[in-house]
C-alpha cells in the first residue's frame, strides 16, 4: 500500500535551490559581512578577481568569496 | 543625444529616481572623498607624527597575518592605519588594512618603506585608484537600472550626470555652473 508522504518527507526531497555564481559588489560585501568600500579595496589590490556580465556592474564569483574565507580560515 | 540639450521630462524623472535609489553611494563616495582630500593635504604632517611615535616606538602592537609586527602610529582611514618599527636598517613604516571579516579581522600590509611620506603617497595613490573602480561600478549600476526600467529610452544624459558628479567628487573642483558642465543640468 502507497503511503502519502509527510510534508516533512516532502520537504527534504525539495531540490536545494541552484547557487549563484556570482554577487554584486554589495551582496558580496553582506555576505563576508563587510562595508562594501573594503570590497572595493580588495578588488583594487587584486584580492579578489571580479567578472562583468556584458559591460554591466563588477561581480564577485562565489568561487573567489570562497576562496578568500579559505584564506582567512587556514 | 548630445550634453547641449536639455534633458526630457522622461530623464528628469529617471534621475531623481537614480538619485534617491544612489543616494546612500553618492553620500559614502563624497564623504570618503573628503577624508582622502585630508589626507592628502595633511600629508606631511601626517607622515612627520608617524615619524616622531616612531622613534619613542610609542603605540600599540599589530601583528599582520604574514606574522609581522608593527606597532600602530595614526589612523588613516576606517580600516586602515600606518604603522611602524624598528628594523637593523632603521626605522620601517607601513599601511596596514583590516578586513573585519565575519570569522574574524584579516590584517595585511598593503605597502611599505623607510620613508612615511612616501608610503602614504603610495596609498592615497591606491585610494584613488579604488575610488575609480567604485565610481565605474555605480555608473554602470545606474545604467543597468535605467536599462530595466526605461529600456529602449536614451538615459545617457543621467548616467553621464552621475560620472559628473562623482569625478567632482574625487577632484574636488569647484563646483561647475551649468553652462561650464555643457548643459547637464540634473
Amino acid at each position: 500500500m502507497e503511503t502519502t508522504p509527510t510534508n516533512e518527507e516532502q520537504q527534504t526531497t525539495i531540490a536545494p535551490p541552484t547557487e549563484r555564481l556570482a554577487y554584486s559588489v554589495q551582496e558580496a560585501a553582506d555576505m563576508l559581512g563587510v562595508h562594501y568600500f573594503s570590497i572595493y579595496r580588495l578588488i583594487q589590490r587584486g584580492k579578489l578577481k571580479t567578472c562583468r556580465a556584458l559591460r554591466g556592474k563588477l561581480l564577485v564569483p562565489r568561487t573567489e568569496l570562497l576562496k578568500l574565507l579559505q584564506t582567512d580560515l587556514s | 543625444m548630445n550634453y547641449y540639450e536639455r534633458p526630457t521630462p522622461l530623464q528628469e524623472t529617471a534621475n531623481a529616481e537614480a538619485m534617491t535609489i544612489f543616494a546612500e553611494h553618492m553620500k559614502q563616495f563624497k564623504t570618503d572623498c573628503e577624508n582622502l582630500h585630508n589626507l592628502e593635504r595633511n600629508l606631511t604632517t601626517t607622515a612627520n607624527d608617524v615619524f616622531k611615535a616612531a622613534l619613542q616606538s610609542s603605540g600599540h602592537q599589530i601583528q599582520t597575518d604574514d606574522g609581522d609586527e608593527w606597532q600602530h602610529g595614526i589612523k588613516l582611514m576606517e580600516n586602515a592605519s600606518l604603522c611602524h618599527r624598528r628594523t637593523v636598517i632603521g626605522l620601517e613604516f607601513a599601511v596596514v588594512e583590516t578586513l573585519p571579516l565575519n570569522s574574524g579581522a584579516k590584517k595585511d600590509v598593503v605597502n611599505s618603506g623607510h620613508d612615511a611620506q612616501e608610503v602614504l603617497q603610495a596609498f592615497t595613490r591606491d585610494q584613488r585608484q579604488t575610488f575609480k573602480v567604485w565610481k565605474d561600478d555605480v555608473i554602470e549600476q545606474v545604467r543597468e537600472r535605467l536599462a530595466e526600467k526605461y529600456p529602449r529610452q536614451d538615459m545617457s544624459i543621467v548616467t553621464r550626470s552621475f560620472e559628473i558628479k562623482l569625478d567632482r567628487a574625487i577632484s574636488q573642483r569647484p563646483t561647475q555652473t551649468q553652462n561650464q558642465s555643457h548643459g547637464v543640468r540634473i
